[in-house]
């Protein structure tokens, strides 16, 4: 099978690793992991660098990359890897995760001046972030099969140089092998690892009274910090000359919470009116009956169609042998 | 029962057949008896026999056989030894006489005249139907009077020249006949008094029965009888004594009344009289046919016939009750009106029979007296008095009894409007004795009974039947012990047709079957108390009649407030063993069986010692509810908590008695660490909480850890807690719970609910400005949210209150787990689900009663599967009762409504809703995944169908087990647990550190390894399961896995079949490998071709796995 292989599907390069067999699976197998330059959507200033990986075992760590571009062309030329659900993750810890999610969009609209500040606060907030983060369950996670990644090499060259030395490998048949010398610099699967996973799920308390604590204050603050923006905002016109509506009264922002049983308190009170009048004139009355009556005729009606439906179907009319 | 026609009112428009319907009255108020008159009819249409075409040639054929015996020579009186031998001799055949057979000194005479011919039965009034179990056209042969004399009702002198005149009828029609069909001789319905010639046409057996519009397997029967009312009917009479003995027998014994015999004497001449009666009550009344064949049907699926091991009321007795009930009587009034519709008149003949039990109460139809009182105990009655005959009489009393149950059950089913009224009375089989009964019984009767003085005609069978049955019936049914079982039934072995030139061939295995039904409450009973001891002289003889029946057993006991009486003391436990231990005892009594062990063999027990539970171990329950109870307590006396708790609620199995295996109560030297209960706890309404859902949870943590810190300062070094973290993904869910673990052992794990989270999610979802991903995922999230803290909640509570109600509830919930389990499906069901099926079983036990025993709840609950629709059918279970029709059809249309939303069944598949989860997806959809997923539940069908096969081919003899073992060649990839390492790795320590290398050398010292005397933490969750949750989720596209409960080491999985090929693309759903397409460069081409690269995934699954994984085992690599 291996010496089938095309070197190229697509645009593509295919790097066919070999994974040595194990006492439970006693069995050599060939990995192909798919390699091209990475050109995301949205470009990023390190994208002539990178390689885009899909199809990555799913118990790839950033060692085992590592190893595998070293095999490939020597130690040095790799910097790090980012994998598919950690670039998931971090977009949607940016979007909705420590944000109070009212004032997302508030915040979203603030305009530019915010963003500045925002950026200057950007390094020390992350630090808050994570410390205010719960300790991971696992000591490593595992891919999704089939799932990609993007690999940061050193320089446009290193790029160049992979993808030749993986041309080369298909006519050489010597392919890299999965996990070498790697396995003792990564925490290790099986029971270890289900272990250590039972293990982490019970963390120091003092650990997570920490992170726990770093994060109410942390959401403190940015608590007050949208109020703040909140309150500057009902006054402030922006660029065009529009002043934003806010809820709230004339000193503070009023509570999701209240308007909404506010509002539920005015339905009830229409409800209330309107079952009073109910029944309360004869041509309601009459309405009514003949409502019945027409419900009346259309049950039957889908009483005969579902016994239609049976019969179509067969089978459930004859009694059982 | 039927309301009362409605008032008429005048409409302007013309009435069309709908309006009909609803005027008619009968049908207005409920949807579900309009249905079932509509299904009904549906069920006539296809079950009728197009005559013309089935049974075609049958005139022809009952011609010639008329011609022939018309044909036979006459001949005068003759001795009827030589003429048999003669006839025998000549004829190569045997004359069929009743045992005992003709005296060779007898001086009998016999002879044979031209008889008058008549065909009657379901062939001439085409009531025959298509699934019926074989399709006779009985010809009756009336035999010419002058060949009888008045004196020949005596002494089975009658039947002898009957068997005779049968013989000669035989001898000539085999002549002709014999080339183009197979002759044999029968008995009518199992009567041993009353051989028939049986004719099956070697034409219509070549036929395929399946095929039903061609000409049907028929045979034709040859019954002779006596001309109408030769014999004088009051010396028919019940209490008659028609069997004498002869000689000094005779002398010593008053004669015993032959109720059986004197009957069959008079039905004999009776067929003409019925005949002329069937077809003027299909003159009078329209619906009586149609009337008659639902009666045959419903007969047919309880396995009732008119044959004597088949309960002998069959649709010829059916169809007389009714013609009699349409009858007028002396006053011109006549209990059922003409002018009913089928349905109508089954409906009424179904009250009928349900409301009197045959056997307990005579019932008298028509005018006229009968003179039941001589008769001692002549069984079941059903007297028409104007013909004199007891049309019950091929009945026995426990045949009544079961006849009086299905019809109660029936009622039962028709007088609910709620529920499918149709299939239960109709399709559904339900004559299986496993299904119907909870201990069943085979029992040897030949080499120990022999019953001299009795003169039951219909042999030995019966005869040591009717007796064991009075015994056991005294001893389980009688009010007098306080009914322990509800029914008895006892089945006889039945004599099939036997060749002309042959003796009756009875099955050489002479054992009969006994079924019992519990009362379960009654039966789990271990020390019953017989009358009181006291001085006065009923007391005295009552006290004597007790010991008389119980013999040794019976002791003297004094109870509370001194009374002193007759007891019995039983030394089983359950059920189960108490019934088989009181059979035991009283047949062996009374039967004198010598060796009871070996004579009877019970069955029915082999389901419950398959679980590691017994039926009675309701006490672990107990203790842990107790236990939880002492966990609430603490909780709500912690003093300093902020909000105060409004409720404590166990959403976990062992606190609703429905876990496989008991709750861990765990002795300290366990292998493992301890596994917790689950439990939710919810606070007063407090604003305190923050407004976004990330903080809600961390706010949940650091609540957590004060109530964990808060119970370790009270209690001091009692109850040690331990937070634990959840396995998930995304910061806006439930982050951890708190394990709280007991010195004594128990374990709880507790969750924290906040209304506010919900709000939010629900305002999340609304919120039409936010971007679709995050309101699926707060959608899905709301879901998780409510199952965990209101559905869960409410489950635990309405299941551990039918546990009580039903005792059989838990044991059959626990089985049926099993099952699922065995089969590796659990890993794709809820336990919620499953419970939800069993209580479906119990609830609405239609055409049954609730079960009261683990194995019968078992059996229909994999009869529910089997049958279930879950493509269209919704699985509603009334928890509360009252659940309305408009409820019901509001659950179907949203059923109807998911199916048209995605038809493909992607994220709906089984939908179970209840009254207090009317929305039927909390236990079946999890995180938005259908749990079962369509394949899956395929799957369960299948597997429960072939159960069902499986207990149906095999009957009382099923081997148990053979319905828990997997097939394992099934799966393409068997990936094999290492059970050692998975025990290993049940224990884990605070103090070990996570990332350490595995088992790091422990000081072979236990004084000097650290973790001696340190407590293990608790299991977050089974590490098997944990292994097989990563797997499922890195490989859900490609493989889909099965596996059964947190022990099982063995999983199933197999390819996907829809992904093994495709064009490569960007997003690859799993590991694919190139293809080279050199073999076939037409196809594809240009595209390039991946296909599933499964050598390497399950290397992946091997290094994942590790030592955990023992060995992987592919098909086809």
């Amino acid at each position: 099978m291996p010496s089938a292989c095309p070197p190229t599907i697509g645009d593509f390069s295919v790097l066919p690793v070999s994974i040595p067999p194990l006492p439970s699976f006693p069995r050599s197998a060939v990995h192909y992991v798919y390699v091209r330059r990475n050109a995301p959507k949205v470009p990023t200033a390190d994208d002539s660098r990178s390689l885009f990986l899909t199809n990555v075992p799913v118990d790839s760590t950033e060692l085992h990359l590592r190893g595998l571009f070293a095999a490939l062309v020597g130690s040095g030329r790799f910097e790090s890897a980012a994998f598919e659900e950690e670039r998931k993750e971090s977009y949607q810890a940016s979007t909705t995760d420590l944000q109070p999610a009212s004032l997302v969009r508030q915040l979203a609209h603030s305009g530019n001046k915010k963003r500045k500040r925002e950026e200057d606060n950007a390094a020390e907030r992350a630090e808050e972030e994570e410390a205010a983060r719960l300790p991971s369950t696992w000591t490593r996670p595992l891919r999704r099969s089939g799932s990609t990644a993007v690999v940061q090499l050193a320089d446009e060259k290193s790029v160049e140089q992979v993808l030749k030395a993986i041309a080369k490998i298909h006519k050489s048949k010597k392919y890299p092998t999965w996990g070498e010398n790697v396995a003792d610099r990564v925490p290790a699967l099986g029971s270890v690892w289900l272990k250590a996973h039972n293990r982490l799920s019970y963390p120091d308390k003092e650990v997570v009274q920490a992170a726990v604590d770093a994060f109410s204050a942390l959401f403190a603050k940015k608590e007050q910090e949208a109020a703040e923006m909140a309150k500057k905002l009902r006054g402030e016109a922006d660029e065009d000359g529009f002043v934003t509506v806010t809820r709230g009264g004339r000193n503070a922002p009023a509570s999701r919470n209240e308007a909404e049983e506010a509002k539920q308190k005015m339905l009830d009170r229409a409800e209330k009116r309107k079952s009073e009048l109910t029944d309360f004139y004869r041509f309601q009355l009459r309405e009514r009956q003949k409502e019945e009556q027409a419900d009346l005729l259309k049950r039957f009606d889908d009483d005969r169609k579902k016994v239609w439906a049976m019969r179509e179907k067969r089978g459930k009319f004859v009694p059982e042998a | 029962m039927e309301t009362a026609p409605m008032k008429r009112r005048k409409l302007g428009h013309e009435d069309d057949g709908a309006e009909k319907i609803l005027k008619s009255g009968a049908s207005t108020r409920f949807s579900r008896s309009r249905a079932f008159i509509l299904e009904a009819d549906e069920l006539l249409q296809e079950v009728q026999l197009d005559h013309t075409v089935a049974l075609d040639g049958v005139d022809g054929l009952l011609h010639r056989i008329k011609g022939l015996i018309e044909a036979i020579e006459p001949h005068a009186p003759l001795p009827i030894v030589e003429t048999t031998t003669m006839l025998e001799k000549k004829s190569l055949l045997k004359v069929p006489f009743p045992e005992p057979r003709p005296a060779e000194t007898s001086n009998l005479k016999v002879s044979f005249a031209k008889p008058q011919f008549n065909v009657v039965g379901s062939y001439v009034s085409k009531t025959m139907v298509k699934t019926q179990k074989d399709h006779t056209v009985d010809m009756v042969i009336v035999m010419p009077a002058e060949i009888f004399q008045e004196k020949d009702l005596l002494n089975l002198r009658y039947f002898y020249k009957r068997a005779y005149y049968l013989a000669v009828v035989a001898a000539a029609l085999q002549k002709d006949l014999s080339s183009e069909a197979q002759l044999s001789y029968d008995y009518l319905n199992g009567n041993p008094l009353c051989p028939v010639l049986s004719i099956h046409p070697t034409a219509s057996q070549k036929k395929d029965n399946n095929e039903i519009t061609g000409p049907l397997d028929y045979r034709i029967q040859i019954i002779p009888c006596s001309p109408d009312g030769f014999f004088s009917k009051t010396k028919l009479n019940l209490g008659a004594a028609l069997i004498r003995k002869t000689g000094e027998e005779a002398a010593d014994s008053s004669p015993q009344p032959t109720p059986f015999y004197n009957s069959t004497l008079a039905a004999e001449g009776c067929f003409l009289s019925y005949l002329r009666l069937l077809r003027k009550t299909e003159k009078k009344c329209a619906a009586f046919r149609s009337a008659c064949m639902m009666g045959r049907i419903w007969l047919q699926q309880r396995g009732f016939s008119g044959d004597l091991p088949d309960g002998g009321f069959g649709h010829f007795e059916w169809a007389l009750t009714l013609a009699l009930l349409l009858q007028a009587d002396s006053n011109g009034n006549a209990t059922l009106s003409a002018s009913l519709s089928s349905t109508q008149l089954f409906k009424a003949t179904i009250q009928f029979l349900s409301a009197t039990n045959l056997s307990e109460k005579p019932y008298i139809l028509g005018a006229g007296k009968a003179d039941l009182e001589s008769a001692g105990d002549p069984g079941p009655v059903l007297y028409d008095a104007s013909r004199q005959l007891n049309i019950a009489f091929k009945m026995s009393p426990w045949s009544a009894s079961l006849l009086h149950q299905h019809a109660k059950w029936t009622r039962g089913v028709l007088s609910n409007n709620a529920v499918d009224q149709f299939s239960p009375t109709f399709i559904l089989k339900a004559d299986l004795a496993l299904h119907n009964y909870d201990l069943v019984a085979r029992l040897n009767y030949d080499t120990t009974f022999d019953d001299a003085t009795s003169v039951d005609s219909r042999g030995k069978a019966w005869q040591f039947s009717t007796k064991a049955y009075r015994v056991l019936n005294r001893a389980l049914v009688d009010s007098e012990l306080g009914e322990r079982a509800r029914l008895i039934n006892i089945k006889v072995p039945a004599c099939p047709a036997w060749p002309l030139s042959a003796r009756p061939s009875w099955p050489p295995n002479s054992t009969v079957e006994i079924g019992v039904l519990f009362d379960v409450v009654n039966m789990s009973r271990a020390v019953d108390r017989g009358p009181s001891a006291g001085p006065t002289a009923e007391e005295k003889e009552e006290c004597q009649r007790f010991r008389q029946f119980w013999g040794e057993k019976a002791e003297l006991r004094r109870f509370e407030r001194d009374s002193i009486r007759e007891t019995l003391i039983w030394n089983s436990t359950t059920p189960f063993d108490l019934c088989e231990e009181i059979m035991r005892y009283v047949l062996g009594l009374h039967l004198r069986i010598g060796h009871v062990d070996k004579e009877l063999t019970v069955y029915g027990n082999g389901f419950s010692a398959l679980l590691p539970l017994k039926p009675d171990d309701g006490a672990v329950f107990i203790a842990a509810k107790k236990a939880f109870g002492t966990f609430e307590r603490d909780i709500r006396d912690l003093e300093d908590l902020p909000l105060h708790v409004k409720q404590l609620a166990p959403i976990c199995t062992e606190l609703r008695h429905t876990s496989v295996k008991p709750p861990s109560i765990r002795p300290s030297k366990s292998k493992s660490g301890p596994r917790p209960m689950e439990a939710v706890i919810s606070f007063e309404a407090s604003g305190k909480w923050p407004e976004n859902l990330v903080a809600i949870q961390r706010t949940k943590v650091a609540f957590l850890l004060m109530i964990g810190s808060l119970l370790e300062k009270k209690t001091a070094g009692a109850i040690k807690t331990y937070l634990g973290l959840e396995d998930t993904k995304c910061e806006t869910e439930n982050a951890a719970f708190l394990d709280v673990v007991y010195e004594s052992g128990t374990s709880f794990r507790l969750r924290i609910h906040s209304d506010l989270e919900e709000t939010l999610l629900e305002r999340q979802i609304k919120d039409k400005t936010l971007e679709q991903h995050v309101r699926t995922k707060a959608t899905s999230s709301l879901a998780t949210f409510k199952r965990l803290y209101t559905n869960l909640p409410l489950h635990n509570q309405s299941v551990s209150t039918f546990a009580t109600r039903f005792p059989a509830f838990s044991s059959a919930v626990r089985l049926v787990k099993h099952w699922f389990n065995a089969h590796k499906l659990w890993c794709h069901f809820t336990e919620e689900f499953i419970e939800l099926v069993v209580l479906h079983v119990f609830l609405t036990p239609y055409p049954w009663d609730p079960p009261s025993s683990a194995s019968t709840g078992f059996l229909r609950a994999l009869l529910f599967l089997a049958r279930w629709d879950w493509r269209s059918e919704p699985l509603i279970v009334d928890i509360g009762g009252e659940m309305s029709a408009a409820e019901r059809v509001a659950i179907e249309t949203r059923l109807e409504a998911w199916r048209k939303l995605d038809p493909n069944m992607n994220h709906t598949v089984l939908f179970a809703a209840t009254s207090q989860e009317p929305n039927g997806v909390a236990h079946t959809v999890l995180d938005g995944q259908a749990k079962p997923s369509k394949v899956v539940a395929a799957r369960m069908t299948a597997l429960a169908k072939s159960a069902c096969w499986l207990v149906r081919e095999e009957g009382v003899g099923l081997n148990a087990r053979r319905l828990f073992v997997p097939s394992l060649k099934d799966y393409d990839v068997l990936i094999h647990l290492s059970s050692m390492v998975t025990k290993r790795a049940l224990r884990t320590y605070s103090t070990d550190e996570p990332e350490e290398a595995s088992n790091k050398t422990r000081s072979q010292y236990k004084n000097l390894d650290e973790r001696t005397g340190q407590e293990p933490l608790p299991l977050a969750q089974h590490p098997a399961e944990a292994l097989f949750k990563q797997l499922n989720a890195a490989y859900s596209g490609p493989l889909l896995f099965f596996r059964g409960a947190a022990e099982d080491t063995i999983i199933g999985a197999i390819w996907n079949p829809q992904l093994l090929r495709r064009s490569f693309r960007l997003n690859l759903p799993t590991s694919y490998k190139p293809v080279t397409q050199k073999s076939d460069p037409d196809e594809d081409e240009g595209e390039d071709l991946v296909a599933v690269n499964r050598e390497a995934i399950l290397a992946e699954v091997a290094r994942v796995g590790g030592d955990f994984i023992e060995r992987i085992d592919a098909k086809g690599l």
